[in-house]
């Protein structure tokens, strides 16, 4: 099969053909911007672009293609008056990316616009059949986003996932993201004076202060990846067939399947976040080896059924 | 020996601006590039090509040449090979241009592929700081949004069973891909990550899409709201200091101070419970007594599986 690279070089050349036909900014600096070329690279695609045409492939039918004092030049090619249809995948794409910021509330009434222009050309009805929510929290991450963007520290009244405990700390946020159905603020922690990710459905309370930071120069992409640690908290876990779908939405280790069954390692920074899995999973899974996991699940069990009595 | 690149253009010239279908032979013999090696060389060089075309987005037809169906010949409408101008102004690319910069499906960027098709990314919108992970492989998502928006039937592999059924719509929600459509047994909703051997039927427009449907108001619920249990309102009590978390998750308003009590609908047991439950001990179910038997059943089943 030939390669993805390929495949991205030419759509960038049909794109960039009727772009440059229809004569609006043809700098080769705007257009190496617009297309995300480097200035080699152009110059390499126009190179190509000058020796193809129509058959017979003598002077007269090939397109002219070229770089005029700083002006790309295009021109016999007709035919590519007008870009390619967007392929199935960079429709969905495109639509998700512009629904998922509209839809959470960091949008702008030119990207709703474009939205639904975009949705008129791809299918009449894709409003129907297309929806991607990653709303909630949308005032915290509203104002999130706008002290990262001026560089302002935030005061936040924190939920610690994993032990359960309030903590009040001043952080510099970076990034504001979402992923796996969760929103995210990444950036330095001043109480541990190191890089910390936070939960922003666990950010109780939240105050922009007056203060400024300065943002690192060449910060990671944020994500959330879970990094083993010697003093983490190991658990083996049987699961059921019924608690498979443990698998998708946990970091962990597949330790051997059967038919029915399956054995998993469980890490995590303390024994709150398997105890919990093990209480909701109730007879869907079996403990097989992690004393302190074991323990805090009987104490929140026997709590709860107390409570329950 | 040209590259492909080279290649691939003249063949979709050729094709652009041919008046009738061509054939495969007539291709070979016309288009710059194909006019060496042997046969079998040819023909492996020209599948690739196609493959190429149809990757691009290249409406790439085959017709019969005559009313036997002796000789097939390809073509490429120039009508539908073009994209219709959706007419955006520098705003709304610029704001599109954000928005596919801030998103990310899977590894590849073919929002910001597909921008170039629409005028290139608009200058001046520098970085924001903020993005989103959709997750998933864009590649299956194109696959399932072709299949809605052509309205063509798919099988598929779901949890080990063979589903044959009429796409109608895809949502993203909670972090999870959703495809929703009707089976011969009712409407279902799956998990797009567990789906393989995805393939599309040959028929566009196979099914209409009920007038009513909306895959929005069909995934605008809690993950309780949906399923097949008896309904029953459970009403619960959060203690004062996770009592703002639960309140917010459900899209209320938290209380000033002390615990947070509500009551919900609920027909998904298995699916309430689990949120329940991920409170630890800070929750109580206040009625109807029997899901509190239900809670103390699963929580002993929990605490005998403990070693």
């Amino acid at each position: 099969m030939t390669s993805e690279r390929t495949v991205s070089r030419l759509s960038r050349i049909l794109a960039l053909i009727p772009y440059v036909l229809a004569d609006e900014a043809t700098g080769v600096h705007e257009i190496v911007e617009r297309f995300g070329y480097t200035e080699e690279q152009l110059a390499n695609d126009l190179n190509t672009v000058f020796v193809c045409g129509l058959p017979g492939y003598g002077p007269g039918d090939l397109m002219e293609a070229y770089i005029d004092e700083d002006e790309v030049v295009i021109d016999a090619a007709e035919y590519f008056a007008r870009a390619p249809r967007l392929t199935p995948t960079e429709a969905i794409s495109l639509l998700a990316a512009g629904m998922a910021i509209s839809g959470s509330g960091q949008g702008s009434p030119e990207l709703d616009s474009a939205v639904g222009k975009l949705t008129k050309v791809v299918v009449p009805d894709a409003d129907k059949a297309l929806s991607v929510d990653v709303s909630g929290e949308s005032e915290m991450v509203g104002r999130l986003r706008e002290a990262a963007s001026g560089q302002k520290v935030v005061h936040i009244v924190y939920r610690s996932l994993s032990r359960e405990t309030e903590t009040s700390r001043d952080i510099e946020p970076w990034a504001v993201f979402t992923t796996m159905g969760n929103w995210y603020v990444q950036g330095h922690c001043r109480l541990v004076d190191a890089e910390r990710t936070f939960r922003v459905d666990r950010i109780r309370d939240l105050q922009v202060r007056d203060e400024t930071f300065a943002r690192p120069d060449n910060l990671s992409e944020p994500g959330v990846g879970y990094t083993p640690s010697d003093e983490d908290i190991v658990c083996d876990i049987s699961l059921s067939n019924r608690a498979r779908w443990v698998l998708d939405y946990y970091p962990v280790e597949v330790l051997r399947e059967t038919t029915n069954r399956c054995h998993i390692r469980f890490h995590s920074p303390d024994a709150e976040i398997p105890a919990r899995l093990l209480l909701r999973l109730g007879g869907e899974a079996k403990l097989l080896r992690g004393e302190e996991v074991a323990s805090r699940a009987r104490e929140l069990g026997n709590t709860l059924l107390a409570k329950h009595q | 020996m040209q590259s492909v690149v080279e290649r691939v253009i003249n063949l979709l010239i050729y094709l652009l601006e041919s008046p009738h279908p061509v054939t495969a032979d007539e291709i070979r013999r016309t288009v710059a590039g194909y006019d060496q090696g042997s046969d079998e060389a040819f023909h492996r060089m020209f599948e690739r090509d196609k493959d190429v075309l149809r990757r691009l987005g290249v409406p790439l037809e085959l017709k019969a040449l005559d009313v036997w169906e002796v000789d097939f010949g390809y073509s490429v409408d120039p009508e539908q090979y073009a994209i219709p101008d959706p007419g955006l102004t520098n705003e709304e690319r610029a704001a599109l241009s954000l928005a596919a910069r801030m998103v990310r499906i899977g590894e590849g960027d073919s929002g910001l592929q597909g921008l170039l098709k629409l005028g290139g990314v608009e200058q001046g919108i520098g970085m924001e700081p903020i993005g989103a992970d959709l997750g998933l492989d864009a590649g299956i998502l194109g696959e399932l949004f072709k299949a809605v928006t052509e309205r063509r039937r798919i099988s598929m592999t779901y949890r080990g069973k063979e589903r044959r059924l009429s796409p109608y719509g895809i949502a993203h929600r909670r972090g999870h891909w959703y495809l929703a459509g009707e089976t011969e047994e009712g409407s279902r909703v799956y998990r797009i990550d567990r789906i393989s051997g995805l393939e599309l039927g040959d028929n566009a427009g196979a099914f209409d899409r009920p007038k009513n449907f909306s895959v929005r108001e069909l995934m605008n619920s809690q993950p309780w709201e949906s399923g097949d249990d008896a309904a029953v309102d459970a009403t619960i009590r959060f203690d004062s200091d996770v009592g703002w978390w639960a309140a917010r998750s459900l899209g209320q308003k938290p209380p000033d101070a002390g615990p947070f009590e509500v009551t919900l609908p609920v027909v998904n047991r298995d699916a309430f419970m689990g949120w329940i439950l991920s409170f630890g001990d800070s929750v109580e179910i206040v009625a109807p007594e029997e899901m509190r038997v239900d809670l103390r059943e699963r929580v002993s089943a929990a605490l005998a599986g403990l070693p």
